[in-house]
């Protein structure tokens, strides 16, 4: 059975791999030999500087998903060089490195920091982080995405995936800059921008105000935006959005996801990963199909 | 699980197998003598689904979670556990760990009223000395836990304090063990998604900045907490 998929030049084991900011603590809490069967690692977001993050009360539950706003809490790419990315590299599945910079010039600073550590398979551009308090994203901005995009993959030698927001009028429009700019594949869709409300209070729950909402409640809108985006670009698309089963992948994948990333389900369930890539892994067997590129876009459209 | 429980330690239970509701639920470890136990009120989605589960009934659950109490050190005379309301649990496994300590041990206990008052006669088992106070006087001191604090020996080098609560309690454990310069570890709680120290959701602020109850807690020095 083969399940190897490409972005740009990196070869993966698998198709699966866990969204940013939903796996930590690999060492303490996991087994690695499981963990090593994951297709790639995605940590949380890492900027330039340290950031403390947004005031409490940074989560919530909501109907079949949650709100967070955590705010890229992070201690900076220093001193996640230093003392996170060694038990990252340990794991020995390729790390992709969420990276979020507050202009082009941090974006490139901090691929040219982890360039130089090592050990580093692919960069992923966080431009959709709603949570900044901007009146903007640069996942927002087509232009903005190309720009930022191409900064990156000047000096960049391992492949630049962009993270694209949903929060806009059409994400596959987007995904086409980040294309034309060189990306080497998006990833979609990070959090939609949402909020609740304490009635008693009458104040919005959340420290930061307003959060992102992730989770089961958004699989069928992100699924549509994959398959949109999937349909209009060359490059592979990375799907993200409440992905808790290995149904749930196998829809992606066939709606056109080369990959799929689980994010909110880890919380519920820190083995969902692996389970969703036995299950999918199972499909394949049940079906006799003995590639996964079989799946990838099959879906028919009549 | 009993036998790797440490004091202060928490499990992180799927309430439901259903996604209703979303998060897991995390709850003290209140025994873990041959198996583990919790103590709950029920009276959030979480806690009235769970209350909901049948005896026999297999639940998912992970843990144990978190960091532990740190034993009171050699020297100590006198270890004073304070706890409001259902923040007695992870009092309780606390004095199970110290029931063959010699030094006096005093549980000072704060409930709404007497049919708030948790049975206590595990923590005299355990040979701790127990005096209560109900915010309507309809069971021991009336008023707050506070008004108990006149029990404390204020002996920095030989009085070891544990408490959890409600953030007004701990708040005021807080400034009466620095006012005494007493050592104090506090429980702490907060909504959880992941509790593996992943989703960083469930920080406090504390003197050193935020730091996640699950994976840095959900024990800390009461001086770093700011409540």
């Amino acid at each position: 059975m083969n399940l190897t998929v490409q972005i740009g030049n990196l070869k993966l084991a698998n198709p699966v791999t866990v969204a940013s900011g939903t796996f930590g603590h690999a060492e303490k809490y996991f087994d690695l030999e499981e963990v090593k069967k994951l297709g790639a690692i995605i940590p949380k977001t890492v900027t330039l500087y340290p950031r403390e993050g947004n005031p409490p009360p940074r989560i919530i539950e909501t109907a079949s998903g949650m709100l967070n706003a955590i705010g890229i809490e992070n201690p900076g790419a220093d001193i996640f060089i230093k003392e996170k990315l060694p038990a990252f590299r340990k794991i020995g599945v390729p790390l992709i490195i969420s990276i979020l910079g507050h202009s082009d010039e941090e974006f490139v600073k901090l691929a040219e920091k982890f360039s130089a550590a090592g050990g580093v398979a692919a960069f992923e551009l966080n431009l959709s982080c709603p949570n900044l308090q901007q009146k903007t994203l640069v996942a927002q901005d087509a232009a903005a995405t190309a720009r930022v995009v191409a900064a990156v993959k000047r000096i960049s030698k391992v492949p630049v995936i962009a993270k694209l927001s949903p929060n806009v009028t059409d994400i596959s429009e987007i995904a086409l800059h980040a294309e034309g700019a060189g990306a080497d594949a998006v990833s979609l869709v990070n959090t939609f921008t949402a909020m609740a409300v304490d009635v008693k209070k009458r104040k919005s729950v959340l420290g930061n105000f307003s959060g992102g909402l992730s989770g089961p409640a958004i699989k069928p809108i992100a699924l549509y935006m994959v398959y949109q985006t999937a349909k209009r670009i060359k490059i592979p698309v990375i799907g993200i959005g409440g992905i808790m089963t290995p149904k749930d992948a196998l829809e992606f994948l066939i709606a056109g996801a080369t990959m799929v990333a689980v994010g909110t389900a880890n919380y519920l369930n820190p083995k969902a990963p692996l389970e969703i890539l036995e299950g999918i892994q199972e499909y394949m067997t049940a079906n006799k199909i003995k590639d996964i590129k079989e799946i990838i876009g099959s879906l028919k459209e009549k | 699980m009993a036998r790797s429980v440490g004091p202060g330690q928490f499990v992180h239970i799927k309430v439901t197998e259903s996604l209703e509701p979303f998060f897991r639920r995390p709850f003290s470890v209140f025994r873990a003598k041959k198996q583990v136990e919790v103590l709950y009120e029920a009276v959030g989605k979480g806690t009235v689904a769970l209350a909901k589960r049948e005896p026999g009934e297999y639940l998912d659950i992970l843990g144990p979670l978190g960091n532990q109490f740190c034993l009171p050190p050699k020297g100590t005379k006198q270890v004073v556990m304070i706890g409001g309301g259902i923040g007695v649990a992870p009092l309780m496994v606390l004095s199970d760990f110290l029931a063959k300590e010699k030094c006096e041990k005093i549980l000072l206990y704060g409930a709404r009223s007497k049919g708030h008052v948790f049975d206590l006669k595990d923590f005299k088992k355990n040979g701790c000395k127990v005096f209560v106070a109900t915010d309507d006087g309809s069971y021991g001191v009336h008023g707050r836990v506070s008004e108990l604090f006149n029990k404390i020996k204020t002996d920095p080098q030989t009085t070891a304090i544990y408490t959890c609560g409600p953030k007004p309690m701990m708040a005021a454990v807080k400034k009466f063990s620095e006012q005494n310069k007493l050592n104090c570890q506090a429980s702490c709680e907060e909504v959880m998604a992941c509790a593996l120290g992943a989703c960083l959701g469930c920080s406090i602020k504390t003197t050193k900045g935020y730091r996640t109850t699950c994976y840095d807690g959900p024990v800390f020095d009461i001086k770093e907490v700011i409540f």
